[in-house]
């Protein structure tokens, strides 16, 4: 992982406001973040944490009310930084009386880029998001999955540099879900910027290098997923085919060194019981904020 | 056909509309920064609000060179996927259901079918193409923002001003397509509906009277509500006359012993009259002498000017650029005179009236050309180059008459307390004929400016209206645009009844125009505010297109050839306008939080 | 909401619904044979819109009303600002077809019709110079409204303005000869009716009938007087048979048309007539209450006992001021402003009232006299009214007319003039004299047998027209106007109505007027 830092929120806030100017919803409390080039960021948090506003904001869809979002160093306002960037919405929001071929060559078109490259382009990522059956149909007649396929191929039209995704595997089946991790995986592996935002924890925990917990628009952690999820004073044991006689015998090795055995059945989530820590502590405390890992 | 103010000449029109433009752009612009000043300045301070002005400005001159056509054009092409999605064909089949059942909503005795057939064709393509352009161009913004489509395509590298640009092309394509499609239609509808032929009703000729030629005079049988007088010679041959703006030639064939008329089809039914136009028009009172206009009859509409008969009252016509060239065998004049009677005279015989061709140099004339006018009709003569002065000594009309391509006509009114009424357009030579159908395309032309029109403002309105309000904005702007010079006129306080408050007032008093409110306070705090309306009225109107200047309808019903100069005109004033919205829709968009 | 609330209200919404159907089947059950049919049905009739049967719906007006989306009223205000602009800038076209879309819009406004068939017929037709054309804006606005009874069935004021236009706008217009010639040369207009027939008087006549039956359906007409509405008819006949003569057709024909023209004024006396006065009276009525009123006041002076008419007299010329008595005894030419003033109060005050005389017999006569006086006022109040609407249609004169006019003396006398006019116009002067001669002592006759036709200017006109030429013929043939002259009393009468114009016998007779009188008036 280079340290180049490829996405960067300063101070970044904002206020939803109604028609009049009051103030509504503060949808994101001054967020500092910095996404390094190849790294895989996850943004972690319920509904309405700001997740997809901090998306927003950083693809100029929306202004900040204060604070900066810079992308490759430029504002996030600034449309030539589209030009290296692609984007999965949340729910994939295409022409659906185009078909996934017309749909990619549009795509294209509005990165300039010329016929033959399109039509290649186009066929590849046809065939890497596996909708070669179904590239003429229009896509109303897709489901919830092909979209979100077919959403992702459109995200890698330009072959960008930093990729954002919104919640990339909701409706996505099991497999559907696997594919999409790996294919995240797959990009980090080409050296590609990946920022993706979900609640399921699952998702984040098996991809992301590094994650930040978002609850009611405040940062509330943030760090490599390996580091946030060691208990430094916790061990976990995990073995096949101990006889009960082999389990007794480790128990007391256990004592015999002074500590003592939390559990042994089928391990929890520990990010889901850091997550719901955290959640529960900020609705305790609200107002704490993350500290910086080093 | 009728031209209440004199015709615009584009060499003369478009440096002061440039300028105006210019001007109009500069204000707007300057205005704009300050109004954008203010509101960066209250949200993010002074210095930051500043900043923020600067680079909107910077990155807006950066978008306008860096608007790629590939990326324009891909909007556009989706622009024209969405409207075959939301069923313009829809359009179509109204279009084509109107025509169906155009014979039930036009008065088919009418004196001139072909005025009436062709206005209604264009003003019908007209309404409903604007009303497509409306439908389509401000509801499919919005929709994009509500469908959060627009999040794919904001996020690629589109400038604003592309998005804009791209609709307008999208929909101009597609009403430019319904357009070609419903322009042909008509044109095959109406020359189809016209096309007829009569008759002979044999039973009713009879042979002319003192005629020794044998040739006969008789009628035609009733055909599309009208029939023809005909006159055919000893053989048979021969042809009707005007009737309906048309007339039918009529040829004999004799099978056996048995001879058959055959008439043909309408002739001079589509015309396209290339008139040159008098330079100037003067009149001269009963003593002589010369003045600005001639007496009034006490029409509410002062277009026509009036001559007195039997007296020396004569309206003076000047035509420039008379050459041989142009006009090798004499003059075709054609002329529209309105007779005013001031007591019933000789019923069955028209009013005399005289022409005499003068040179404006020496003042040498022709004889006295003699006619009975006719009334709403116009007239065509034919004045021979070879032609004899008052004294009856030949002369020649470019020799003797024309002295610098300049020549003037006088039209005189013979009988006594009987009067001719003229305008400058109504003597003209009919210099050529033009192509009826390319003058059916430029009609064509004006409505797909209009559209385009349409089309852009309905595009601005929808960077920053949700749908249904874009689309009352654009009606509203199509609706003042079409009384823009009423609306002004209520504005400058020309019109009877006074501002809006004070008309609502009495349209809920069911008060007359004329009466005065009842003063008071009531009415100096109604006429206080309806001057602050009226100038915001006539601020925002002024700055409206006026659709009626796009009308060429009237040309082309009335046989008349469209200038090339006013279609250079309208299709110029287009351009101008499509800047402007591009401008401002390109501004709005920028300025918008897509996602909120 | 639960599946069983969502069920519950779909049952409520259908209740509702099924609710609002019925006032709605109420209201718009269809007329059959047996039943009036729903309200919307009943008022379809009573106020005769053609729509009342399914067959007679005109798509093109009904889609125009559709395609106005509720905003009739605005589209019509629209295209009558339109029209109204049209007329001002003399674009016929335009107007007369913006004319049919307004009636297409309003198709049961019977005034809608009416008003622009008018514009049409009188107001734009004279724009134009040219009588053919002229002709054609008035068949025009007549074919509009003709058009109109196919909406509006059985509009008695719609058929009778049609009759009315067809009649006086063709027949009485500047250029009647010339429309009237080209009504009848009008094929389409006329299609396959008869030549002889093609007058139109005559055919104006068949839709004033047509109006008639309309209101005898029971149709109320409005707007009209109904004297005048049932003289209409009538005076078609008398307009057609006048037109005959002046044409130059006499004899047979024009006798006929005379005898025909009095027919249906005699049937017009005998029909009843609503008046403003809520009673029906009918013209021809008035002598038989007057000799009513006649008799019943001769009983009641056999009952007077002498004395009394004079006491009453006396009584009221007590209550009179002195102003009063003054203006009663004071000659008419000598009365000042104050007796004018005071003349009507007295003479009001001097009436005595056949009740009041009634009122003071006393004794066995009193109810027999009561009886009498009773009948006389009734009888004289009748005669009041018919001459009201006697005096509307002229009666007396028109009846007058078409009784003398079928005369084989009048008849001669007109034609003789007529010829006489047509020498004159031909210009040979001797034979016009001549005719004139003896067209004028012919006339003599006539008014020696009815001088009761000098007390009419229409009868003293074209008298006066026909002297006037004869004085030119006379003074181009350079011989003296005879005197005495032979009609010198019409042209006295002619003096009173319009100021003297020629030597009256009370001036001193001679050339004095000079030659401006020889030329025909215009």
């Amino acid at each position: 992982m280079s340290s180049e830092v490829v996405v960067e929120t300063r101070n970044l806030s904002k206020v939803y406001r109604d028609f009049w100017g009051r103030q509504k919803v503060r949808a994101l409390k001054a967020l500092d973040l910095e996404i390094h080039k190849g790294e895989i960021f996850g943004l972690l948090g319920p509904n309405g944490s700001g997740k997809t506003t901090t998306i927003k904001l950083l693809l100029g869809l929306l202004f900040p009310t204060s604070g900066r979002a810079l992308v490759f160093g430029r504002e996030a306002t600034d449309v030539s930084k589209n030009e290296r960037l692609g984007y999965l919405p949340e729910e994939s929001y295409l022409y659906r009386f185009l078909n996934a071929e017309e749909t990619l060559d549009f795509y294209g078109r509005l990165f300039d880029m010329p016929a033959a490259v399109r039509r290649k382009r186009a066929a590849e990522l046809i065939d890497l998001v596996g909708l070669n059956w179904a590239k003429r149909r229009q896509l109303k007649e897709y489901s919830k999955g092909m979209a979100r396929r077919i959403g992702l191929a459109q995200a890698l039209i330009n072959d960008p540099e930093l990729i954002l995704l919104d919640e990339p595997t909701s409706g996505l089946d099991p497999i559907g879900t696997r594919e999409m991790k790996d294919l995240i995986l797959k990009l980090k592996a080409q050296g590609k910027t990946v920022l993706m935002s979900s609640h399921l924890l699952a998702d984040v925990q098996d991809v992301c290098d590094r994650i930040a917990i978002l609850h009611q628009g405040e940062l509330k952690e943030l760090g490599r997923v390996d580091t946030l999820l060691k208990v430094r004073d916790e061990t976990q044991i995990r073995a096949r085919g101990l006889s009960e006689a082999a389990q007794a015998e480790i128990r007391s090795v256990i004592e015999r060194h002074h500590g003592s055995v939390l559990a042994m059945d089928n391990p929890t989530t520990t990010l889901e019981e850091l997550f719901l820590t955290i959640v529960r502590d900020s609705e305790a405390r609200p107002g704490r904020r993350a500290k910086q890992d080093s | 056909m009728v031209h209440e103010t004199d015709p615009v000449l584009f060499s003369d029109w478009i440096w002061p509309s440039l300028a105006y433009f210019l001007q109009i752009a500069v204000v707007l612009g300057l205005l704009a920064l300050v109004v954008g000043f203010l509101v960066a300045a209250f949200r993010y301070g002074p210095i930051a609000g500043g900043d923020v002005v600067y680079r909107m400005v910077r990155t807006g001159l950066g978008d306008l060179v860096s608007i790629s056509p590939r990326r324009v054009m891909a909007l556009a092409w989706l622009a024209v996927q969405e409207s075959l999605r939301r069923r313009v064909l829809v359009g179509f089949a109204v279009f084509l259901l109107i025509l169906l059942f155009a014979g039930w909503f036009l008065d088919t005795k009418s004196t001139s079918p072909v005025t009436l057939y062709l206005s209604f064709v264009l003003t019908a393509t007209t309404w409903l193409v604007l009303l497509m352009a409306l439908f389509l161009s401000a509801l499919s913004l919005p929709a994009d923002i509500k469908n959060k489509t627009i999040y794919t395509i904001v996020t690629k590298p589109v400038r604003p001003g592309e998005i804009v640009l791209g609709r307008i092309f999208g929909f101009a394509a597609i009403g430019t397509l319904m357009l070609v499609v419903m322009g042909l239609f008509s044109y095959v509808f109406v020359a189809r509906v016209l096309n007829h032929s009569h008759e002979v009703e044999v039973a009713s000729l009879k042979s002319v009277p003192n005629d020794s030629s044998g040739s006969r005079t008789g009628r035609t049988s009733l055909s599309q509500n009208h029939r023809h007088q005909l006159t055919i010679d000893a053989d048979g041959n021969g042809s009707t006359d005007i009737a309906q703006g048309h007339y039918h030639n009529i040829t004999a064939r004799t099978v056996g012993d048995k001879v058959t008329y055959e008439m043909g089809p309408p002739e001079d039914l589509f015309t396209a009259r290339v008139p040159a136009y008098a330079s100037a028009l003067r009149f001269k009172d009963r003593s002589g002498q010369g003045s600005e206009r001639g007496i009034s009859v006490g029409n509410e509409w002062k277009y026509r000017s009036y001559i007195d008969g039997g007296t020396l009252a004569a309206a003076v016509f000047t035509f420039s650029d008379i050459t041989p060239e142009r006009f090798p065998e004499g003059l075709p004049i054609e002329m529209t005179i309105r007779v005013f009677r001031s007591y019933k005279g000789e019923i069955e015989k028209g009013i005399l009236g005289s022409l005499i061709l003068r040179n404006p140099k020496t003042g040498r004339t022709s004889q006295l050309e003699n006619f009975q006018a006719k009334d709403f009709y116009i007239d065509s003569r034919f004045i021979d180059r070879k032609l004899t002065d008052q004294t009856g000594k030949p002369i020649d009309l470019y020799d003797d008459l024309v002295s610098d391509g300049q020549l003037e006509i006088e039209l005189q009114c013979l009988d006594g307390e009987q009067y001719f009424g003229v305008a400058k357009p109504d003597i003209y030579l009919r210099a050529r004929e033009a192509s009826f159908t390319m003058n059916f395309i430029k009609s064509y032309i004006a409505i797909w400016v209009q559209m385009l029109l349409v089309t852009g403002f309905g595009v601005m309105f929808s960077t920053f209206l949700s749908g249904p309000v874009a689309m009352m904005a654009t009606l509203a702007t199509i609706v003042m645009g079409f009384f823009k010079q009423f609306v002004l006129d209520v504005a400058h306080g020309a019109v009877l009844g006074g501002g809006p408050i004070e008309s609502s007032i009495r349209i809920f008093k069911q008060q007359n125009l004329t009466v005065q409110l009842e003063p008071g306070l009531t009415t100096d705090v109604v006429k206080v505010s309806d001057r602050g309306f009226m100038w915001v009225m006539e601020r925002i109107t002024s700055l409206l297109p006026d659709f009626r200047q796009f009308d060429n309808v009237d040309y082309v019903a009335h046989g008349f050839d469209i200038p090339p100069e006013v279609v250079l005109v309208q299709v110029f004033t287009a351009i101008g306008y499509v800047a402007a919205v591009f401008a401002v829709g390109y501004f709005f968009l920028r300025t918008r939080e897509v996602a909120r | 909401m639960s599946p069983r609330q969502r069920f519950i209200r779909k049952i409520v919404y259908a209740c509702v619904i099924a609710a609002l159907l019925l006032p709605l089947s109420w209201l718009s059950q269809p007329e059959t044979t047996e039943t009036k049919g729903g309200v919307l049905a009943q008022m379809r009739s009573e106020h005769q819109l053609s729509q009342a049967q399914l067959g007679e719906i005109d798509p093109a007006s009904e889609t125009i009303k559709l395609a106005t989306l509720g905003m009739r009223g605005v589209a019509a205000n629209i295209l009558w600002t339109k029209a109204n602009e049209y007329k001002k800038t003399e674009d016929w076209v335009g107007y007369s077809a913006s004319l049919e879309q307004i009636a297409k819009l309003q198709p049961n406004v019977v005034s809608v019709w009416i008003f622009l068939g008018w514009n049409l017929t009188h107001n734009v037709s004279v724009e134009f110079d040219d009588y053919h054309d002229r002709y054609y804006w008035v068949i025009k606005g007549i074919n509009y409204r003709q058009d109109g009874t196919k909406y509006n069935r059985d509009s008695p004021r719609l058929l009778s303005d049609i009759g009315w236009t067809i009649a006086q706008k063709i027949g009485r217009a500047d250029e009647h000869l010339q429309f009237r010639r080209l009504f009848r040369e009008d094929d389409d207009f006329n299609g396959s009716r008869p030549l002889a027939q093609r007058d139109n008087w005559l055919v104006g006549r068949e839709w004033l009938l047509m109006a008639e039956q309309a209101a005898a359906r029971g149709v109320a007409v409005r707007g009209e007087r109904p004297v005048l509405f049932y003289s209409h008819p009538v005076m078609c006949l008398v307009n057609y048979a006048e037109d005959l003569e002046e044409e130059g057709t006499f004899g047979e024909v024009a006798k006929n048309a005379w005898k025909k023209a009095a027919d249906a004024w005699t049937e017009l006396s005998n029909r009843d007539l609503p008046t403003l006065s809520n009673v029906a009276v009918r013209l021809g009525d008035k002598e038989p209450f007057d000799e009513k009123s006649r008799v019943a006041q001769a009983e009641l002076a056999k009952l007077t006992p002498p004395g009394l008419r004079e006491k009453i007299e006396q009584e009221k010329l007590a209550t009179l001021t002195d102003v009063e008595r003054e203006a009663r005894e004071t000659p008419d030419d000598r009365r000042s402003k104050e007796h004018k003033d005071a003349i009507y109060a007295t003479v009001e005050k001097m009436q005595i009232p056949h009740l009041e005389i009634a009122d003071r017999i006393t004794g066995e006569n009193h109810a027999a006299a009561l009886r009498a006086a009773e009948e006389a006022t009734y009888a004289d109040l009748m005669s009041k009214l018919i001459d009201i609407e006697r005096d509307i249609v002229y009666y007396n004169y028109w009846l007058l007319r078409c009784q003398i006019e079928p005369n084989d003396d009048t008849l001669e006398a007109r034609k003789l003039i007529y010829e006489g006019d047509q020498a004159f116009n031909a210009a040979q002067l001797v034979k016009s004299r001549d005719l004139y001669v003896q067209g004028l002592s012919r006339w003599r006759q006539v008014l020696d047998a009815h001088p009761a036709l000098l007390n009419d200017s229409s009868m003293t006109d074209p008298l006066m027209d026909s002297i006037k030429r004869y004085r030119s013929v006379l003074h181009q043939l350079d011989e003296r106007f005879p005197q005495p002259f032979v009609l010198q009393d019409v042209i006295d009468a002619d003096a009173r109505f319009h100021g003297p114009s020629l030597p009256t016998s009370e001036s001193s007779g001679g050339e004095s007027p000079g030659e401006n009188a020889d030329a025909p008036s215009p």
